[in-house]
């Protein structure tokens, strides 16, 4: 099977050289859309329902995204369950839990989220084979679909439905190798500009005030660093866009974060001292697209998070070991 | 080596070849390694809640302690036990005396599995919020936050029936 796989590539990759150019056009054309999709995430105001769905779980959530100037404020509220609900503004994250609004995470912003970087939109054409595969109806909107193929079986297709007009992404699926679909969001009902509820953007609530009540271990974002952890074996293409220690909750030392991105997929590598709890340790565990993957060797307890096939963060896991300074 | 054992997982396979894979598996540790993680694999496909690698060691392991190996068939001894002695009766000497068996194995046995379950379940709540966690802190980096929002947060908040 493997071996068929690897023919087949080096037939692709044969077949890629001879029809070169036609290809690159296509990444372009898939390129440019991410670009547009990418702003429009950020500068769009909408507000609308998405169902979200992996495996046999279903569930639905509200989206309102606002802009005002220099800054963005965005509320997810689960409306399926237990209420749940998650505030970003400023590079900070506010996570409804007990009752009050907690502050999860801080990090020194300009006021907008982080961006796709021009260097992440160009290292996809290395990893994927981006096509743009047809118009399709999602919600009453007219959508372009974009399709990301992995070069390699170390990570998850990707598909998105791409608003024609304001770029704003109305469906996306994770794919496995097979075509099974492994975790998939959509809009039900979205509203794009207009009049939109502002009436929870509470900016004076959402500043230090509220901090120091929360947890003030947690008001500081992270510094970062560089531990001399090196991991050998990331899948081709993943660089490291980040290295903090940060603090986390219910720890008493800073974690350190170590993040790789192939520009559409991230792995995260979290390394802290294990404090020798019977069974928090080693296992596998999965939510939709995200694999998570924890052990312990050496008394640091280790935790690969990442939108990647559960093979990978084992693979990246075992992989990871310290240069001794 | 690897696509076979998931041919072998898939019923893929034909009966000798899958024979001669398994006498691998049982001599080779790196093939065991191998079929172990696929299983885990599965496993977590099948069902994506926390699951327990080198748990078969574990019991592996828990079993070497226990008085008699045969201890887990004590159990489906007995279940059969009740449907042949009330068709059979010719052969009641011979389950009297399987019966017997299986009454000197079952008191052991189920006290020690049950408190192995019980051992695994406290666990999983710390587990479970510790995962959010890491999903929230990981969610701020990934490039899915950047091309759609925050809608991929939800990943944090994902909740199973039967959860307060």
């Amino acid at each position: 099977m493997r071996m068929d796989v690897a023919f087949c590539r080096v037939m692709l990759g044969g077949l890629l050289l001879i029809g070169g150019n036609a290809h690159a056009e296509d990444w372009q054309v898939g390129l440019d859309w991410l670009k547009v999709i990418a702003f429009a995430a950020h500068q769009t105001e909408y507000s609308g329902v998405f169902v979200y769905q992996y495996g046999s779980h279903v569930e639905t959530s509200r989206i309102t995204h606002v802009v005002e100037p220099d800054s963005e404020f965005e509320k997810l509220e689960r409306l399926d369950g237990p209420k749940y609900e998650i505030q970003r503004h400023h590079g900070q994250v506010w996570c409804y839990i007990n009752q009050k609004m907690v502050q999860v995470d801080s990090r020194q912003t300009h006021g907008k989220f982080p961006d796709l970087l021009p260097e992440q939109i160009s290292a996809l054409g290395e990893n994927y084979w981006i096509k743009e595969t047809g118009m399709e109806r999602v919600t009453g909107y007219n959508a372009q679909t974009i399709l990301f193929k992995p070069k390699d079986s170390l990570r998850y297709a990707h598909k998105i439905w791409a608003h024609t007009d304001s770029g704003l992404i109305l469906k996306a699926a994770v794919l496995d190798g097979k075509n099974k679909v492994i975790e998939q969001y959509a809009f039900t009902q979205l509203q794009i500009g207009g009049a939109i509820d502002r009436s929870w953007i509470q900016p004076s609530d959402l500043t230090d005030t509220n901090l120091s009540q929360a947890s003030p271990e947690m008001a500081k974002g992270g510094a970062s660093a560089n531990g001399g952890w090196v991991v050998d074996a990331l899948p081709a293409g993943f660089k490291k866009t980040m290295e903090i220690q940060r603090p986390m909750r219910g720890r008493l030392a800073p974690v350190t974060q170590l993040v790789f991105s192939d520009g559409l997929s991230a792995i995260s590598i979290f390394i802290e001292p294990d404090n020798g709890d019977e069974g928090e340790g080693d296992g596998l565990f999965s939510r939709g697209a995200v694999n998570i993957y924890s052990k312990v060797m050496s008394q640091y307890l280790f935790t690969v998070v990442g939108e990647v096939p559960p093979r990978t963060v084992m693979q990246v896991l075992d992989s990871v070991r310290y240069n001794g300074r | 080596m690897k696509q076979e054992i998931s041919a072998l997982m898939d019923g893929e396979l034909f009966e000798d070849e899958s024979d001669s894979l398994l006498g691998r598996v049982k001599r080779d540790s790196a093939t065991r390694d191998d079929w172990e993680v696929y299983h885990l694999i599965g496993d977590v496909l099948r069902q994506p809640e926390h699951i327990h690698c080198g748990l078969s060691a574990k019991v592996r392991a828990r079993m070497q302690e226990e008085p008699t190996v045969l201890a887990p068939r004590g159990r489906t001894a007995k279940h059969k036990i009740h449907t042949m002695a009330w068709s059979a009766a010719a052969s009641l000497a011979a389950v009297g005396v399987v019966a017997w068996m299986s009454m000197q194995i079952t008191p052991e046995t189920s006290p020690q599995l049950a408190l192995q379950q019980t051992a695994l379940r406290p666990a999983s709540a710390g587990i479970k919020n510790k995962t959010n966690e890491y999903l929230m802190a990981h969610q701020e980096f990934s490039p899915s936050t950047g091309m759609n929002s925050g809608a991929y947060y939800i990943r944090t908040a994902a909740y199973q029936p039967g959860e307060k």
